[in-house]
């Protein structure tokens, strides 16, 4: 009896699978046909929440969340490897100390017909002054006004007016041009209406139906598992900016992975045609057609730069000596071998990259001067003039520091987000190098949500970031902003929340404060004679490498582009720079869309 | 010893002793016999030979110090855990299954509340708290801690089967304390299961830690083999075929659990007569 | 009173236990992850980004605070006020509070509004992750449980040299770690012959619904995560029937029963019933541990499911949310084990008899 039950089982699920199987491989084009479909991933990871353009980035899924503007579009966008402005809503006319000027583009219109006007515009770069906790509140302490004048050909001139008394910084302005996606002011004026004039409450709706869009797609459908947009057949642009042209693929597709490998295995079965995600050793990947925008390394253009953020209130820390002894100590080369398998050239001290359009301002003599590169040797000299000394145990391995009066020091944590593999092997092999130089830090992995609340308030040893992570129009000032500004300088500790500078570098009203720094951040955004700029970038990386407030540590692309030309393409590479090495969804990269054909 | 000379008999516990005690005398003197380093010592994933046994790992470590330094932490949490889970379990199973009525009742919540909290809410709590964050000891308590349940039912039901032997009823009407009847009338009685509930524990707190560093929620302090695998699964090795980063590890785990599930299952035989026919 | 109605009686207070426990189980689950010291809104404002002033980032962690019930509010609507002590600094409500809101949303049916995946219902999350992890796991677990106990029987009656070649194969596979298993599937027929899809829970290009299309790509998808949990499942459950199944056949009323005479086939019957048992509760507790075990697979597979939506949620003290799923995890289990409970009321002769005698108390 059991024997014979047990063989139905077994033969019930054995028919059952094949059915499975059978049917499996018949399904197919049903619904997104491949040869009209782009799939892109690497920017949503959880779940599709909202796709209201009114929430936080991080809550808004793709592609409505962070710069892309496949939905809903800025004014202009900004070409990362030739820092040309390129027109889009609008079409930058001038930008100087006092005022930005910006034409909306006649053409340009809603899905629902509308045309674009300097309403949309100042709904969302003046909704700060209606609702202080908007999403994109900080505009208004950068534009004081936005004024409109109607120009003969039927469109509008917009003059962002420099918020002089606030924070006098054209240069940001420039970045919210490119990054502040204009929303449809006549709809949400109307939802906010309706809804009592209670922003809240509509930053609840989800706008995932048919939303009202100025962008070359919209959203068609979505999943927990994938997000579909579709062209629109009317999008303003063919004409206007692309001589007729519509974009190649009817659909673009973003699965969501949740595991890192299946964004290389999807590329390589040519079942992804692009992502942004880190996949190691990208020449194992080449044979099965995944390619990049160098054919060699390092692969990538370099952008961006992962750092150490070290909270400079707490001793040792406090002591600048210290910290350079920390940025001679580390082995910059194992990182960029090891942990981001030769992605990037070899890192320069100071917080200027040797590279790109920052190259101008870099200064290899003063890097020489001022900067500290990967010396053990110079690391241990400089701890042992400052009088630091570090106690070894019997086998030869470090166990702890003392300070100048002999007292026992810490062990410093060097917080980065469990799970983050490649994070995780910078921290490791940094970790490895400060200890065999004598300096006693250890790795300290938190869950992600620890992360999140450790930094704003400064409540960490050192911490790993990745600040100023996009290539916009005011780096490399950014990025120095974001890790030297005293503007909101707040004690350590309790709710005391500070957006930059969250090692809380350079205390005013103590004796070590230097003002330069300040004056120099608050300066070089309305500097616009070139030679002044570049003496005062000069001047703010010398600061940099003598204080050595954070560490970078190495440098990375401003995305991992990598791309399949199995089904679509034309991409743009080295060889064929028409667009930035950007996936085609973002910044001045869209334009990959008109320009791909299918392979076959 | 009657019981020994029995289990030298089975083929199935020299084999399982064979393997354990193997892994054990590897794990104890593998570190003072091979030289170990933590270092890099070539390039990433550079593949086995040349001079490197078993190649190495992402960050250019040679993968036999791993792997010995692995196998020894996931020893450490399988023991933590099973001495924990197996302590729990078998009072609880014990005292619940004998006293039965109310009290029984209450253990019994007791495990149920047990289960429906999920271990890694626990987890991640505690090592939240934690200023040294999740340790391989933390992780050994916390599988411990959570994975008792199991032991408890099987150790309840055998008490429980006990509890109306004669000799039991007889020790009652002496007059002997719950404690007393405890420890000297069930427990031997039950004590070879319960040595066989810590062997499957022990089994069972090695799979778990390797499912929870698998996770991302390993321990930070340590290279354990879940480590060793999750640090492959997350770059990438897999797919680069570089099956020297998971196999040795997954071999070494399923030798492990391997040989403890033989040794269960030959003791099951000896303690149980229609085996030895 | 109940005393004439024994096997109600049994199921009533079994049942009292069960809801006590379920109570117990909400409110320390509601309470564990408040312990921690972690603001739940100090994680948002760190993804909210750089550039905020002082004043700025005070007022949107007021606006988190007051969203997600932390702190106290006079007045509705538009004319929300957030109620303030003597240093104007927002009144945080207690833990007990919570609790009481808490309680009351879920008698009306509703869990609450996620943390972080805002603006979205913990109810919606729910409805959409559980169809999949219920599809993958009960299944599995079902059709493992069976076709390894039915195989473990097999081999502790027949003993012979079918249990000298399917016993160490069965040993070997429980003791292979399920999630390497799962991702050597992947490498080897996915990746290695593209026989099956190596992630995901139907191809990208069909729309959820129920068409053939959908079905037939989801099934496709299938295969490979139900293997890497079946047959792992199933040595498991045959090792440990197999040893049930030996140990009952040493027992003393197997002997007595022999002795007495009885059939052999009668002797098995009560051989297989006792030993399932056992087997059965191990069933239950299975269900216990779906959620987590699924988290792995969902990892491995990218397959839809609960088990992310909860690791992510405890790891961002993502409260509605960890509570929501945890309700869920309580409800399940506890039916199940409940259901078990009976179930073996029933069919255990030992549980049976204790019944009918009455406990005497």
């Amino acid at each position: 009896m059991m024997r014979s039950s047990c063989l139905k089982v077994l033969a019930v699920g054995a028919l059952l699978l094949g059915l499975v199987s059978c049917g499996g491989s018949s399904g197919g084009e049903a619904g997104f046909p491949r040869s009209k479909t782009l799939y892109l991933a690497g920017s949503q990871w959880g779940d599709p929440n909202t796709f209201n353009p009114l929430v936080e980035n991080w809550q808004a899924a793709w592609p409505v969340n962070d710069r892309f503007n496949l939905m809903y579009e800025p004014l202009i966008t900004y070409n990362s490897l030739n820092g040309k402005f390129e027109p889009l809503l609008g079409t930058l006319v001038s930008s100087d100390p006092d005022k930005v000027v910006v034409d909306i583009n006649p053409a340009a219109k809603w899905s629902d017909g509308q045309p674009v006007t300097s309403a949309d515009v100042k709904f969302v770069f003046e909704i700060g002054r209606r609702f202080r906790n908007a999403a994109t509140a900080f505009a208004i302490d950068f534009t004081k006004e936005i004024l409109a004048e109607k120009l003969e050909n039927g469109g509008e001139r917009l003059t962002f007016v420099v918020n002089k008394e606030s924070r006098n910084n054209p240069l940001v302005i420039l970045d919210h041009l490119q990054a502040i996606r204009i929303v449809p002011a006549h709809v949400f004026e109307k939802l906010l209406s309706d809804n009592g004039n209670d922003l809240s409450a509509v930053q609840k709706l989800k706008i995932d139906k048919d939303p009202v869009v100025t962008g070359p797609y919209n959203l068609e459908n979505y999943t927990n598992e994938r997000i579909v947009l579709k062209r629109r057949a009317d999008y303003w642009g063919n004409d206007v900016l692309y001589g007729g042209k519509e974009p190649a693929p009817e659909f673009i597709i973003h699965p969501i992975y949740k595991n890192n490998d299946h964004f290389a295995i999807a590329l390589q079965q040519g079942k992804l045609d692009a992502s942004q995600t880190f996949m190691p050793r990208i020449w194992l990947k080449k044979k099965d057609g995944v390619k990049t925008w160098y054919d060699d390394a390092p692969y990538f253009v370099p952008g961006t730069m992962p750092l150490l953020v070290i909270n400079t209130t707490k001793a040792p820390l406090n002591d600048k000596n210290f910290r350079r002894a920390m940025a001679a100590a580390i082995n910059y080369n194992d990182i960029k071998e090891l942990a981001v398998s030769n992605y990037a050239s070899d890192l320069e001290p100071g917080l200027i990259m040797n590279q790109g359009l920052e190259k101008k301002f870099f200064s290899a003599e003063d890097a020489a001067e001022f900067g500290v590169k990967h010396d053990p040797e110079l690391a241990k000299k400089i701890l042992a003039d400052a009088g630091y000394k570090s106690v070894l145990k019997a086998d030869g391995t470090l166990d702890h520091m003392l300070d100048k009066n002999g007292n026992r020091l810490p062990t410093l944590s060097i917080m980065v987000p469990a799970g983050w593999s490649d994070w995780e092997a910078m921290v490791k092999l940094a970790e490895k190098s400060l200890r065999a130089a004598g300096i006693d830090v250890r790795e300290g992995p938190v869950d992600a949500g620890i992360y999140w609340s450790s930094h704003g308030p400064g409540n960490f040893d050192i911490v790993m970031r990745k600040l100023a992570e996009n290539v916009t129009p005011s780096l490399p000032w950014g990025r120095f902003e974001a890790v030297m500004s005293t503007r909101n300088w707040l004690p350590v500790g309790g709710d005391n929340w500070m957006s930059e500078n969250q090692g809380r570098y350079n205390q005013p009203g103590t004796p070590e404060y230097r003002p330069e720094v300040d004056s120099l951040l608050k300066a070089i955004p309305t500097i616009s004679d070139e030679a002044q700029l570049a003496a005062a970038y000069r001047e703010l990386n010398k600061i940099f490498m003598q204080d050595q407030p954070v560490i970078p540590l190495c440098y990375l692309p401003e995305q991992f582009y990598q791309f399949s030309a199995k089904q679509w393409k034309n991409w743009p590479t080295s060889d064929n720079p028409y667009a930035p090495p950007l996936l085609p969804w973002v910044g001045a990269s869209t334009k990959i869309l008109w320009n791909l054909q299918l392979a076959k | 010893m009657k019981i020994l000379k029995n289990l030298l008999k089975s083929p199935m516990f020299i084999i399982g002793a064979g393997l354990f005690f193997g892994t054990l005398l590897i794990a104890l003197i593998g570190p003072i016999v091979y030289n170990m380093t933590m270092d890099r010592v070539g390039a990433q994933y550079a593949a086995p030979g040349g001079g490197y046994l078993l190649g190495l790992d992402d960050l250019g470590r040679d993968y036999v110090s791993l792997l010995l330094s692995g196998l020894r932490s996931s020893l450490y949490v399988g023991f933590l855990a099973g001495i924990i889970a197996t302590t729990i379990g078998t009072l609880i199973g014990i005292y619940g299954g004998f006293r039965g009525g109310l009290v029984d009742d209450l253990l019994n919540m007791m495990t149920n509340l047990f289960v429906v909290i999920p271990q890694l809410v626990i987890l991640i709590l505690i090592s939240a708290s934690l200023q040294e964050g999740r340790s391989l000891t933390l992780i050994g308590v916390i599988i411990g801690l959570t994975g008792w349940t199991w032991s408890a039912r099987a150790v309840r039901a055998q008490a429980s089967a006990l509890k109306s032997k004669d000799h039991i009823s007889l020790a009652k009407l002496n007059g002997d304390n719950t404690l007393r009847v405890l420890l000297v009338h069930i427990l031997p009685y039950i004590f070879s299961y319960v040595f066989m509930v810590f062997i499957i524990q022990v089994a069972s707190g090695i799979l778990s830690e390797s499912a929870i560093s698998m996770i991302g929620l390993g321990p930070l302090d340590t290279v354990s083999l879940g480590t060793i695998l999750n640090q492959a699964k997350n770059t990438g090795a897999l797919g680069d075929g570089v099956w020297w980063a998971f196999m040795p590890a997954t071999a070494t785990i399923t030798v492990i659990v391997f040989a403890l599930y033989l040794l269960n299952t030959s003791m099951d035989g000896v303690f149980n007569p229609r085996l030895r026919k | 009173m109940l005393k004439q109605y024994p096997t109600l009686r049994f199921i009533l207070m079994r049942g009292g236990w069960y809801f006590i426990t379920f109570l117990v189980a909400v409110t320390i689950n509601f309470y564990l992850p408040r312990l921690g010291k972690h603001n739940p809104v100090d994680i948002i404002m760190g993804k909210s980004g750089s550039g905020m002033s002082t004043e700025d980032a005070r007022i949107k962690e007021e606006m988190y605070l007051q969203e997600f019930g932390l702190v106290k509010v006079s007045g509705s609507g538009a004319t929300r006020e957030i109620v303030r002590d003597s240093e104007g600094k927002p009144v945080r409500t207690t833990g007990f509070e919570q609790f009481v809101t808490y309680i009351g949303m879920c008698l009306k049916g509703d869990l609450g509004t996620s943390f972080q995946k805002y603006p979205k219902k913990v109810v919606d999350v729910i409805k959409e992750a559980v169809p999949w992890t219920l599809a993958l796991q009960i299944p599995t677990i079902i059709c493992g449980w069976i076709v390894g106990n039915v195989l473990g029987a097999m081999a502790a009656y027949r003993r012979g040299i079918f249990d000298k070649v399917f016993f160490p194969f069965a040993l070997g596979l429980s003791a292979f770690p399920f999630f390497v298993f799962g991702m050597l599937l992947v490498y080897f027929f996915a990746v290695g012959f593209h026989w099956f899809p190596a992630m995901g829970g139907y191809a990208n290009n069909v729309i959820p619904s129920f068409s053939f299309e959908f079905f037939s790509s989801a099934a496709h998808h299938y295969v490979l995560p139900f293997f890497s949990i079946f047959l792992i499942l199933a040595g498991g459950q045959a090792i440990g029937m197999r040893s049930m199944g030996i140990y009952e056949l040493g027992t003393d009323y197997i002997k007595y029963a022999k002795w007495l005479g009885l059939k052999e086939s009668k002797v098995l019957a009560y051989l297989f019933r006792n030993a399932m048992l056992p087997q059965i509760t191990g069933l239950a507790l299975s269900l216990g541990v779906m959620i987590g075990g699924a988290l792995i697979t969902e990892m491995i597979f990218s397959y839809p499911g609960l088990g992310m939506a909860m690791l992510t949620a405890i790891q961002n003290n993502d409260y509605p949310m960890i509570q929501g799923v945890t309700l869920i995890i309580t409800t399940s289990v506890l039916i199940a084990n409940f259901t078990v409970d009976v179930l073996i009321g029933f069919l255990d002769p030992r549980v049976k008899a204790g019944l009918q005698i009455g406990k005497g108390n």
